[in-house]
């Protein structure tokens, strides 16, 4: 059971700091909120942490390995996965294979024995479809299995993009504004899902527009403005700060 | 008209076959090389100087083309590391000009502008069958292995690939280290069956021509550059007069799959074929839905 520590991260992008000075821990077997208005830095503290930016100053831990200047597929192999605020399923491929595709990490066969097709790599491989499978059931997706990903209604694309998450094994899992653009039943089923994958140990880091959401999910939650921590604590005492009240509503 | 007549036809495109699959593999993996024509010189110069020249005996010096290929697109895959698309491209045409420059003027060794003649013919069609099965059943592997996907992921959405751990640099060598070793070993067999080999050979005709298979059959399945390649070499042949203007059909033929089919042949009607699945279960569910609601709780 690791949990994931930024220390005092920093980023800024030319003249502009996109992220200041922001320190928030993220532990197992639970979910945290990281909410905040437009533009106040969530993407990037999630491309931070995946590796796709470097950080500027501060630390970054998963345990004790320290992931500051690892890259993306480095930190993705330490177990760090995530969810993309604009989907990014290969929209030709088909559900079963998108799916697949999570599994990378796992897979123990050479490379060698893959590419001349020794009889252990095709077993490895049948029994990643099987689990594929697995998942596609367990998610209610079985029937989609062959289509195409890019043919799926928004919210079954996005629950395709939470199981390409959740094959990767992952025990950070960053989900970049999950529900924006679903209407509330198709956001509860995914809440329910999210509760699910936190009970089984892994640590849930929920991005967030939606701040009803964030509440009935999170039991500690971090409010991001301007690129700086303002606020933290559970979703209650969040939602009577007076600096948090003004982020989002603006000052009279 | 007996099989014989047809026979240089299939050699000519069992060979065009190999080149082909030497430059899907790495449109496969998302890497714009258009290096197959630096790789097959590398390897028809490789075993045509070998056999000719010192008398090698053809099974090593096939061998040993197969391998020069594969270390090119080894070399050549580590300062390509950080560019990608067009600049991939420019840079892979730059090593074909490096080594066609190289057939021109290392003369001793190459034979210069005219090239090396009279090199014995070793390979036969058995010989070409027999080696386009062993690639084709490596690709059919290479598609279903955890390589393929990898491969897949990468042509798709880089970014994706390596938030899932996918590395990058790892797979676009071994794309390359794969493309470069398969142009090896055509080119290597390709000197041994012609009986010449000159610098002419892998210049720009050749490379629109390995291009055009690609684009014409798909850059993902197994089944693509069979089709692309067979359309490609039968055509003149089904048509004479086209075989004139084989330049110009290539070219129109480019353009219309470009704007009608760019997913070619095999793989457009493939996504084609999945999407109308899809609709039809929509369709299925939508009504099964509405039988349903009329009939009531």
């Amino acid at each position: 059971m690791l949990s994931l520590a930024l220390e005092r991260v920093s980023k800024s992008f030319g003249g502009v700091q996109a992220v200041s000075d922001v320190s928030l821990e993220v532990t197992p077997g639970q979910i945290t909120g990281l909410i905040g208005p437009n533009g106040a830095g969530k993407t990037t503290v999630v491309n931070l942490i995946t590796g796709v930016l470097r950080l500027t100053e501060g630390r970054i831990r998963l345990g004790d390995t320290d992931l500051t200047e690892a890259n993306a597929s480095t930190v993705a192999r330490l177990g760090v996965s995530r969810t993309f605020q604009n989907i990014r399923l290969l929209k030709e491929a088909s559900v079963l294979d998108n799916v697949m595709i999570g599994f990378h990490r796992q897979e123990e066969t050479g490379l060698a024995a893959q590419l001349v097709g020794l009889p252990s790599s095709w077993r490895e491989s049948r029994s990643l479809v099987k689990r594929a499978q697995a998942l596609l059931e367990r998610f209610g997706m079985t029937r989609f299995a062959r289509h195409p990903a890019g043919a799926l209604s928004y919210g079954h694309q996005r629950r395709v993009e939470m199981i390409r998450a959740i094959a990767s094994g992952p025990r950070v899992l960053l989900l970049d504004e999950p529900v924006a653009g679903m209407n509330d039943v198709e956001a509860a089923e995914l809440g329910h899902i999210f509760e699910d994958v936190a009970k089984s140990g892994v640590a849930l880091l929920l991005i967030e527009h939606n701040i009803r959401f964030v509440n009935a999910l999170c039991r500690h939650v971090y409010v991001l403005d301007s690129g700086r921590l303002i606020a933290q604590g559970t979703p209650g005492q969040v939602m009577h700060d007076p600096g948090v009240i003004a982020a989002y509503l603006g000052t009279s | 008209m007996s099989f014989a007549a047809y026979q240089p036809l299939l050699d000519f495109f069992l060979l065009s076959l190999g080149f082909a699959y030497s430059q899907q593999v790495v449109l496969r993996a998302g890497v714009f090389s258009i290096a197959t024509p630096a790789f097959a010189a590398l390897g028809g110069y490789c075993s045509a100087i070998l056999v000719q020249r010192y008398g090698a005996p053809a099974i090593p010096s096939v061998l040993l083309a197969l391998v020069i290929g594969g270390v090119a697109g080894f070399l050549i895959s580590i300062p390509l590391a950080r560019l990608r698309g067009v600049f991939q491209a420019i840079a892979t045409l730059a090593l074909v000009q490096i080594v066609v420059s190289l057939a021109y003027y290392l003369e001793p060794l190459t034979g210069g502008a005219t090239g090396i003649h009279n090199i014995p013919k070793l390979v036969n069609t058995w010989h070409l069958l027999a080696v386009v099965a062993v690639v084709i059943w490596f690709m059919y592997v290479l598609s279903r292995s955890g390589v393929g996907r990898a491969f897949d992921v990468l042509r798709q959405d880089e970014m994706v690939g390596a938030t899932l751990g996918v590395s990058i640099a790892r797979y676009h060598a071994l794309a390359f280290i794969i493309s470069g070793a398969l142009g090896g070993l055509f080119g290597g067999l390709q000197s041994l069956y012609v009986f010449t080999i000159e610098p002419e050979m892998f210049g720009f005709a050749f490379l629109t021509a390995v291009l055009t298979y690609i684009i014409l059959g798909g850059p993902r399945s197994v089944l693509g550059p069979i089709v692309g390649t067979a359309v490609m070499v039968a055509l003149p042949e089904i048509s004479r007069p086209l075989a004139e203007h084989r330049q110009f059909v290539q070219g129109a033929i480019l353009m219309a799959m470009i704007v009608f089919l760019p997913h070619g042949l095999v793989d457009g009607l493939e996504v084609a074929w999945r999407q109308r699945q899809a609709r039809r279960l929509d369709k299925e569910d939508r009504e099964k839905r509405r039988a349903h609601a009329v009939a009531g709780p």
